[in-house]
């Protein structure tokens, strides 16, 4: 079955990179602009993993992993956060949100994906 | 197939807004400099500009703002305060990243120069608080992590335990077993002697743990790179059991599956010790070929679009066209009598109207494009000049087409930096004066009629009404015995070659004054006004069409040729015996109890011929001041596509461009303003103009 991913990020350049990258794949691919945006997607769309940037001006990544996990539907959907920092501190906070993993960006296409096998088929 | 190249340019537009946005972050962040809404704003922006300037191959730009956003980050954690040094090199900055976003071969060299110097710059806000603050690496660039190439194949032991909860965060271990599997070939005992009876069973906890036999060439890094999401929150062990490639050894195999079925526990060291007594090459291959479905469809719900303004001027042409064709067709629709082709050309016309209104709602950008550019000379200027300003902007929303503001941006720049260089006073000499230490500087944008209005106002010196006219006549501009008032000599100011200024500062007074204002802001049929008190401020007023290409207007008829009068001035149409017109005296006739001075076009543009009984009288407005114009007759309402008229008409003042009618002939579009503003200016200041 076709699987489908949530890209939440505020940059176009990133969301175009990434879903072009996804869709080449054979991802359907679901755009939101930032963590406010994304959730419009969160009502009771199947949804298989969701990509998200921490930094966003209207509900940042934290928050929207937060309030992804609060939901019962999607309290178990896959979260990767794309993040630049490597220091251990974002990470870890957003592990503790409920993220899955994460992206460093950076990244080559080959990454990102490697990155989402490790958290869906 | 598309490539990373053909990101590159979105990037740079996305990157600049980025830059603008840090930009006007940091100004703000000036005034209000702990207001942490405004640091996360800046460092948001500069984030965005690392990470996607890595990712589209702006190293040096990544580079840059990677060390700015260290510094941030600390003044993030309190760490760090905003001082005005700190803004000073972020504005530079600023003003570097916006250079280093051109490809790199384009750049002049002394960039890189400015780049080093800024980098030591920046490091040393980091010095003070190193200790506090241990940075981690810069970042991982792309493809850090290349396949080991030697063929050579290990066999390893994985012994994974995940955490009960592990599968709370989306995790799925299978995936990982999976992942595992793809880097070679794995055998996988799954260890189930942990799952509790029905009743206790909790769907949502993982009491399974794995060891996998994997013979891979991938190193061991590889190995813990699969479980590098989950490695806090499992207990994970990798053993190296030989150089080789032992599940391609039966014995091996065989051994491992009487692990398997006896579910007893299997001792590394006792595998060990039996892969050791194994001596076996294997070669075996890996195979781990990802394959997909071909991409499919997209959904995507953004609700705005990036344009090229290209393609828009595009737009506008094609609009233009249309509005012109469409005229010939209404025109023929109307001498065909075709009773059929009267709805059609109709509803053409209705469709036209809104698709030009569409087109041209669609070019409009706000004046807040410009403000961060105002803000920031204000800023540096008030600095360099040890003046104390503040600039407030009102009005900002305010919507013009694009190519007026981009014809606006310089002279407005111009008449701020003379406000802030000529209006507003030291604050010494302001305190002197009884006025507050800080000089203020409005910017004021409103919509009127279908103009928008710019109003810049300063509460400085203003100007001085008899330093100009002394001015005026050492430059022999006017004559000492010229009766001007005081509004009329302020205006020489826009006499080309005039300047107030006793001392050439660096900015304004240049020999560049208010007469290249003026210009400018009349090529975008724009008009420019000073008004000041002395001693209280100058305000000075643009007037700006709406829109440059296309008007409504109405056609009228002079001698045969065909002109048209903005409809947005027209007031009334009156219908007047050509007798009442010729024997008025002083051009003045009386309609509808009002006296009204007006203009005999037909006299005013020496046009022969015999003019008919009855004639049309337009009543136009303009800042008050009615006049009529008299024409032969009215046609009716007419959408105008204005076209230049060339260079050798720009000397003229009256009319503003030319339009194709719908039979292919031109009318004149006439710029009623002017006419009205020759009306009523003061002769001699005509004079002095011409």
């Amino acid at each position: 079955m076709e699987k489908t991913i949530l890209i939440v990020d505020d940059s176009e350049s990133i969301r175009e990179v990434v879903s072009f990258t996804l869709e080449s794949e054979g991802f359907k691919v679901l755009v939101g602009v930032d963590g406010k945006d994304a959730l419009k997607f969160l009502n009771g769309n199947s949804i298989d993993l969701i990509i998200t940037d921490l930094h966003m001006p209207v509900m940042n990544g934290i928050e929207l992993i937060r309030e992804v996990r609060g939901m019962e539907a999607y309290s178990r959907v896959p979260i990767l956060f794309l993040t630049t920092e490597s220091q251990t501190a974002k990470k870890n906070e957003a592990k503790e949100a409920g993220a899955t993993g994460w992206i460093i960006k950076p990244f080559v296409p080959a990454k990102l994906i490697s990155a989402i096998n490790k958290v869906m088929r | 197939m598309r490539s990373m190249e053909n990101f590159q340019g979105g990037f740079i537009e996305e990157a600049t807004d980025n830059i603008n946005d840090l930009e006007s972050a940091l100004l703000l962040l000036e005034e209000d400099p702990a207001n942490s809404e405004l640091i996360e704003r800046v460092f948001r922006a500069m984030h965005s500009l690392k990470g996607g300037g890595a990712m589209f191959g702006f190293d040096e730009l990544s580079d840059f703002t990677h060390h700015m956003e260290s510094v941030y980050d600390l003044v993030r954690e309190g760490k760090l305060e905003v001082t005005r040094d700190l803004l000073n090199i972020t504005l530079d900055s600023v003003d570097l990243m916006k250079k280093l976003l051109v490809v790199e071969d384009e750049r002049p060299e002394e960039i890189s120069v400015e780049h080093s110097k800024l980098v030591s710059g920046i490091k040393g806000f980091l010095v003070d608080a190193e200790e506090n603050a241990p940075r981690g690496q810069v970042y991982e660039s792309a493809g850090s992590n290349p396949d080991s190439g030697g063929t050579v194949i290990i066999t390893y032991l994985i012994n994974f335990v995940p955490d009960k909860d592990i599968m709370k965060n989306g995790t799925n271990p299978l995936y990982l077993i999976d992942e595992l599997n793809s880097l070679g070939k794995t055998m996988v005992i799954a260890n189930t002697c942990n799952i509790p009876e029905l009743e206790k069973f909790d769907t949502s906890k993982c009491y399974i743990s794995w060891r996998v036999f994997l013979s891979t060439s991938e190193d061991k890094n590889a190995i813990s790179d699969v479980f590098m999401f989950v490695e806090d929150d499992c207990m994970l062990e990798i053993h190296k059991l030989g150089a080789s490639d032992l599940l391609d050894d039966e014995r091996f195999v065989r051994k491992i599956e009487e692990c398997r079925e006896s579910d007893s526990e299997i001792e590394i060291n006792s595998i060990k010790d039996f892969a050791k007594s194994i001596k076996e090459e294997g070669n075996d291959k890996k195979s781990r070929q990802i394959k997909r479905k071909v991409a499919n469809g997209r959904e995507n719900t953004i609700s705005s679009i990036r344009v090229s303004s290209d393609k828009i001027d595009q737009l506008m042409n094609l609009v233009s066209e249309l509005v012109i064709t469409q005229a010939s067709l209404s025109l023929y629709t109307e001498n065909s009598n075709n009773a059929d082709l009267q709805p059609i050309a109709e509803s053409v016309q209705k469709l036209t109207r809104q698709l030009r209104d569409n087109a041209f709602s669609i070019s409009l950008i706000p004046l807040e494009s410009m403000m961060t550019r105002f803000q920031r000379l204000v800023r540096d200027l008030s600095d360099e000049l040890g003046k104390e300003i503040n600039f407030s902007a009102k009005g900002t929303e305010t919507e013009l087409d694009k190519t007026i503001i981009e014809s606006l941006t310089d002279p407005l720049l111009h008449i701020i930096r003379n406000a802030i260089d000529h209006g507003i006073e030291s604050p010494d000499e302001r305190k002197n004066k009884g006025k507050p230490a800080n000089g203020e500087i409005v910017l004021k944008a409103f919509y009127s009629g279908a103009n928008v209005i710019i109003e810049v106002s300063d509460d400085g010196a203003g100007i001085d009404p008899e330093k100009i006219r002394k001015k005026a006549i050492e430059r022999q501009l006017i004559t000492p015995d010229s009766a001007l008032n005081d509004k009329e000599l302020v205006n020489l100011l826009f006499l080309p070659g005039f300047s107030t200024a006793e001392s050439v500062t660096d900015l304004s007074g240049r020999g560049v004054g208010m007469d290249v204002v003026k210009r400018k802001i009349s090529s975008i049929r724009g008009e420019v006004d000073i008004e000041s008190s002395p001693g209280k401020g100058t305000v000075v007023t643009v007037k700006l069409p709406l829109t440059l290409s296309i008007i409504d207007g109405l056609l009228v008829k002079i001698a045969g040729s065909q002109y048209v009068i903005p409809l947005s001035v027209v007031d009334k149409i009156f219908a007047v015996e050509h007798e009442t017109i010729a024997r008025a005296s002083n051009n003045l006739v009386v309609l509808d109890g009002e006296q009204l001075p007006f203009y005999y076009l037909r006299e005013e543009f020496g046009l022969d011929g015999k003019p008919p009984a009855r004639e049309e009288m337009v009543v136009v407005e303009y800042e008050n001041v009615r006049i009529g114009l008299a024409t032969d007759s009215v046609v009716g309402e007419h959408q105008a596509v204005l076209k230049p008229l060339g260079k050798f008409y720009r000397e003229q003042e009256i009319v503003s461009g030319g339009t194709i009618l719908g039979d292919g002939s031109i009318a004149l579009v006439l710029d009623t303003n002017k006419i009205i503003n020759q009306f009523s200016n003061n002769n001699k200041i005509k004079e002095v103009i011409s």
